[in-house]
């Protein structure tokens, strides 16, 4: 490698090195974060009750998402209608998009109602099949009432007092019109057992009974979010999670040896110079590239009942009927069949490390100490294994943290019968669609890769220390 | 001094060390042939197994017991994959997402790694030192808040946003190879074209990409193939618009033998072809790991 | 008691003779120097000795025993290898007592002779440094202190000297000197740099494809080179080749370079006999001719081409009919470009050779 530049300080660099930094901030740290928001996060469990009915007012109490309530009055407050909203050139704000789908226009009408007394009074617009408008485009001014016994209200608001109730068809004048969200003011009670008072938008509550004197709801969901265990305790009692970190370090027990082991012989093959090394190379590195559910597929039709080793027992007589290697009742099967395919697939990758590591071993350190009376092993022992301790901390690493993540392969053999914990965050993300519990595995996941890491990295250091 | 003298015959205890140094010598170059050849037996063997099933007719992978080589040879297995339904579709979708990844990765990481292998500047070991952090990053954990994040920008099932996500997976690689394929480039031939007055971007263009084309290619092959097997994230973060390894995933629990088969010879191909062009890159890409 | 035998040792790789025949004999506690260029087979030899690679057939003994077949660590044989092959993830201490442990030396023994042989090389205070904290030179140190740490018949050098800048080299090479003799091992030190050969050596076997040409003292192979190659070889700058003619001149032999007629030393008047009428490559060292300004008896008159002051010396490029060749003179000697000199050929320093074969004539 030329020697890097140097001399005084020059942005250059910095700005080379700016759109990596950027994606890799954007798509390694955001998402290593979000994970952790996601898995401890839970939104929307809590409703803040405010002093007004307004999104700024300051807040009176908290109460849970589901808790029950008692609706003490409601207030509708203008907002722009969504026509005009869609209109505007900018993306509406989450709030404010939610805030215009739950306004509704209410109609002020005037009319006789059942009882043929004069009125006036609010109804929800979508009570009222409007006439057509004197002048097109024009404002409506009359309708009629579409169902029978409809309330009319003083203000606009599902709980407003009852002024009046008109039967169906009555004719009525459209006197006035007022898109509103409505407010509820709302009594209920916090964590801590306070009773507490104050306004929220309608959107979050649902309103249980009307009748009686008190006007009962519940918290259909909060508008902010607290930091919660609840994910991480339901995933440690998730039926599946003791059975796929179990199996996922048991497949990293199994495979992890086999596959240093292998790959530590590839490699000593590789420097050995034979004749034909290129093509030894390329054949032991085809796997590298390979695709993990692929590779599964390729050992599930070694194992399946119909499979090859079936076959070729069969063929050679030592079975009668095909053996059932794929099954919930022949784990060990199933882990063996896995144990295979990550051994092929993924030894490549260590030989790839452990040969480069070779490589940065001169012969002559070899032959130092044959000189001085050093045997094979012990040629091994003392100069190759230490010398290698770098490659074979990198890659014992990557292929820990690679180990956490076996997905494919597993899917393919094993189907529904084995889990691992990559498997299971696929499961809560795809098949529940619950992605607090998926984030959940994946940061378990991280956490387990970082420890490796750092469990790794500690060792060596302090094999160092005691050295020095 | 040229001449022959004769010598007196070895002596009886050094004729046998000679016969045993021969023979210890032939029987150790015969153990280390037959261990390699052994070796690559296990590799091919299941890449021959997945290919005779593929080529084989449904009958034959239906069958029981199977025979090991493809009896008689036909492309029924094959053609009943390529004919399933999503199959070219998602096919094509791969291939596209695998360009973009492409793309993507050689525009973001060539002024990385140039400016990595060629200038000494404040931050560049850390710098060296995220990548190989985030290269052992698991993908399962950037997969779920990303999803998360494309629902929020509706960016959700869209092929490019799969590309963005296969790009941070093989960003790391990309950038470590390439500062190596630029190192690999002498700065004096650089130096030479700036002499000879030709602006730093001119030089680049004209006298190091040229050089490094070779090894820019390998890389981006190795980034198409990353791509091309990648099916966590394309499980998850596609819906409609699956690509082929989760269109394969989907459908696995359902799909009758041939399918499968069929379908992991035909992911496999690029891997078969592709690493015999990078195999001279692949030390550059994995053995700069451990520097 | 350890004298090597090196009978008829061939070595082959693929086609390529790398060692072609070799004899050679290390006398009990001699230093014998292989000097060639890259790609010899001076290294090969090496390791064919050293157990490193087995010869393909030939015979090495070492002391009364042979060893030609033996797996190095049967030898007794120690070496220090060109890069220095010092272990970086041993301490200094370690890498001193590497071959002490496997040869299962116990504790005390193994301290002791690590700390003799640090001291020897001055190294004791740096015995608990890795190599990585030291300078080149404290690493060669530590290679030969490991080699010496062992004792054994034979000590192995493989361009130790090599990997050092000049000055240091230059500082090593007598502190190496002094230490061999001291320690009364035989030792074979393989080296491409002839400074090297000449100032250390007591005997120099000069190598080149893989055969030995010629091993004498150094001032034998210096002065009596046995081949064309050796001279040009040899010495800074190379000996001066010129062609001339044999020619009877009044009853004796000259030979006749262009106009000049050179007298060779009557020694080799019967040999000269030979080649009467026939061409020989006449070849005469820098520093042994003589430059005069003024016309002189027996001088030819030359015209310098190229001063070169190199401060203890300068060197003169002169033209003498077809051939170019460099003279040494003493820096005082006033001397311009495109000046006539004169210059004279001592008759005893004149070597000649076959301008076929390059053998020297009357050599052995």
């Amino acid at each position: 490698m030329t020697p890097p530049r140097r001399g005084k300080t020059n942005l250059t660099p910095y700005f080379l090195l700016l759109p990596s930094t950027l994606f890799l901030i954007l798509f390694f740290a955001w998402p290593m974060f979000q994970t952790m928001v996601l898995a401890f996060r839970g939104e929307g469990v809590i409703l803040n009750l405010r002093e007004a009915p307004e999104n700024g007012a300051a807040v009176t109490g908290q109460i849970r998402q589901s808790a029950q309530v008692i609706l003490l009055g409601n207030r509708g407050i203008p907002v722009a209608a969504p026509a005009a909203v869609s209109g505007e050139e900018e993306a509406p704000s989450e709030t404010g998009e939610e805030a215009a789908s739950a306004a509704e226009p209410w109609y002020l009408i005037r009319g006789l109602d059942m009882a043929n007394q004069a009125f006036e009074g609010w109804v929800p617009a979508s009570y009222i099949r409007e006439d057509e408008p004197e002048t097109e485009g024009g404002p409506f001014t009359s309708g009629s009432v579409r169902r029978r016994d409809r309330d009319v209200r003083s203000e606009p608001g599902p709980i407003s007092p009852v002024v009046a109730q008109v039967a169906q068809d009555t004719a009525v004048e459209i006197a006035g019109q007022r898109t509103v969200e409505i407010w509820y003011e709302v009594q209920g009670q916090t964590d801590s057992g306070e009773t507490v008072t104050g306004w929220a938008p309608s959107r979050y509550l649902e309103v249980l009974s009307t009748g009686g004197e008190q006007v009962t709801g519940f918290v259909n969901r909060g508008d902010s979010g607290e930091w919660t265990l609840r994910y991480i305790e339901r995933m440690f009692a998730d039926r599946e999670f003791i059975p796929a970190l179990i199996t996922t370090l048991l497949l990293i027990v199994l495979i992890l040896p086999i596959q240093f082991l292998l790959a530590f012989i590839m490699a000593l093959l590789l420097q050995s110079r034979l004749r034909g090394n290129t093509l030894f190379l390329y054949v032991f590195s085809i796997p590298l590239a390979t695709s993990d559910l692929a590779v599964g597929i390729i050992w599930f039709s070694v194992f399946t009942q119909s499979g090859f080793l079936n076959s070729l027992l069969q063929g050679l007589g030592l079975i009668t009927s095909p053996i059932v290697y794929l099954s919930v009742e022949s784990k060990h099967f199933m882990i063996l069949a896995v144990v295979l395919a990550e051994v092929w697939r993924a030894t490549s990758i260590v030989m790839v490390i452990i040969v480069s590591g070779l490589q940065a071993v001169p012969e002559s350190y070899l032959e130092a100490a044959e000189l001085f009376g050093a045997s094979l092993w012990q040629r091994v022992r003392y100069v190759i294994l230490p010398l290698l301790k770098p490659s074979l901390q990198v890659a014992l690493i990557l292929r820990t943290i690679l180990a956490f993540q076996v997905f494919g392969v597993v899917l393919a053999i094993a189907g529904r019968g084995m889990t691992v914990l990559a498997n299971e965050a696929y499961r809560w993300y795809v098949e529940f669609r619950n992605p607090n519990m998926a984030a959940a595995y994946s940061g378990f996941i991280l956490l387990l890769s970082m420890i490796t890491a750092i469990f790794y990295l500690r060792s060596i250091r302090t094999q160092e220390e005691a050295r020095e | 001094m040229t001449t022959q003298a004769t010598l007196p015959p070895l002596s009886e205890e050094m004729a046998r060390l000679q016969r045993r140094a021969i023979r210890r010598r032939r029987t150790n170059r015969a153990l280390t042939y037959a261990l390699a050849f052994l070796l690559v037996a296990w590799i091919l063997v299941p890449l021959l197994l997945i290919a005779s099933m593929a080529f084989s007719t449904v009958d034959a992978v239906r069958a029981y017991p199977k025979s090991l080589l493809p009896n008689p040879v036909s492309f029924e297995t094959m053609t009943f994959f390529l004919n399933s339904q999503g199959v070219v579709d998602s096919t094509v979708r791969s291939i596209v997402v695998a360009l973009l990844t492409v793309v993507f990765s050689t525009l973001v990481a060539t002024p990385a790694g140039y400016a990595i292998s060629r200038y000494l500047f404040r931050g560049r070991d850390l710098f060296k030192l995220s990548i190989l952090a985030v290269r052992a990053f698991p993908i399962v954990v950037l997969a779920v808040p990303l999803a998360v994040m494309f629902i929020q920008f509706r960016m959700r099932d869209q092929l490019y946003s799969l590309a963005l996500v296969h790009t941070a997976l093989t960003l790391p690689t990309t950038i470590l190879v390439m500062s190596s394929v630029f190192a690999s480039v002498p700065r004096e031939l650089e130096e030479a074209a700036h002499v000879f007055g030709s602006s730093p971007v001119r030089a680049f263009l004209q006298v190091v990409l040229p050089l490094a084309a070779p090894g820019i290619a390998a890389s981006a092959i190795f980034t198409f193939v990353t791509s091309w097997n990648e099916v966590f994230a394309a499980v998850i973060l596609t819906i409609r618009s699956r690509t082929l390894p989760a269109q394969v995933l989907t459908v696995l629990g359902t799909s009758p033998l041939e399918y499968k088969f069929a379908g992991a010879f035909f992911m496999l191909i690029p891997s078969l072809i592709f690493i015999f062009f990078i195999r001279k890159y692949l030390f550059n890409m994995w053995g700069q790991i451990t520097k | 008691m350890a004298e090597i035998r090196i009978e008829n040792v061939f070595k082959y790789f693929g086609k390529v003779t790398a060692v072609n025949n070799v004899s050679l004999t290390v006398h009990d506690q001699e230093f014998v120097v292989l000097l060639g260029p890259s790609g010899c087979g001076k290294t090969t030899l090496l390791r064919a000795v050293a157990g490193l690679g087995l010869p393909d057939s030939g015979r090495i003994s070492i002391g009364n025993r042979e060893v030609t077949y033996l797996p190095p660590r049967e030898r007794s044989i120690s070496m220090v290898f060109q890069n220095y092959a010092i272990f970086p993830h041993m301490t200094v201490y370690d890498n001193v007592a590497f071959g002490l442990k496997m040869r299962k030396a116990d504790k005390a023994e193994i301290d002791r002779n690590v700390r003799r042989a640090a001291e020897m090389l001055h190294i004791e205070e740096m015995l608990e440094r890795f190599p990585s904290q030291m300078s080149g030179g404290q690493r060669q140190r530590v290679a030969v202190a490991r080699a010496i740490a062992i004792k054994t018949d034979v000590l192995l050098m493989d361009e130790p000297l090599s990997n050092l800048d000049a000055l240091l080299r230059l500082e090593m090479r007598a502190e190496l000197k002094r230490l061999l003799a001291d320690l009364h091992t035989t030792t074979i030190y393989v080296t491409h740099d002839q400074i090297e050969a000449l100032s250390m050596g007591d005997r120099i076997a000069v190598m080149r494809n893989g055969e030995i040409l010629q091993c004498d003292a150094p001032t034998t192979v210096y002065d009596q080179p046995a081949n064309k190659f050796i001279g040009g070889f040899i010495g800074n700058p190379p000996m001066n080749f010129l062609l001339g003619q044999v020619q009877r001149h009044n009853g004796s032999l000259h030979v006749q370079v262009g106009d000049y007629a050179l007298k060779p030393a009557p020694i080799y008047d019967s040999e000269l006999k030979r080649y009467d009428g026939q061409q020989v490559v006449v070849g005469i060292r820098a520093e042994n001719m003589e430059a005069m300004s003024q016309p002189a008896e027996d001088a030819l008159q030359v015209r310098v081409m190229v001063v070169e002051p190199l401060g203890s010396q300068t060197l003169l490029t002169i033209k003498i009919h077809e051939d170019i060749i460099k003279l040494a003179t003493h820096p005082d000697f006033p001397a311009v470009p495109d000046q006539d000199i004169w210059v004279r050929f001592p008759a005893e320093k004149i070597r000649l050779m076959d301008p076929q074969s390059g053998k020297t004539l009357l050599s052995s």
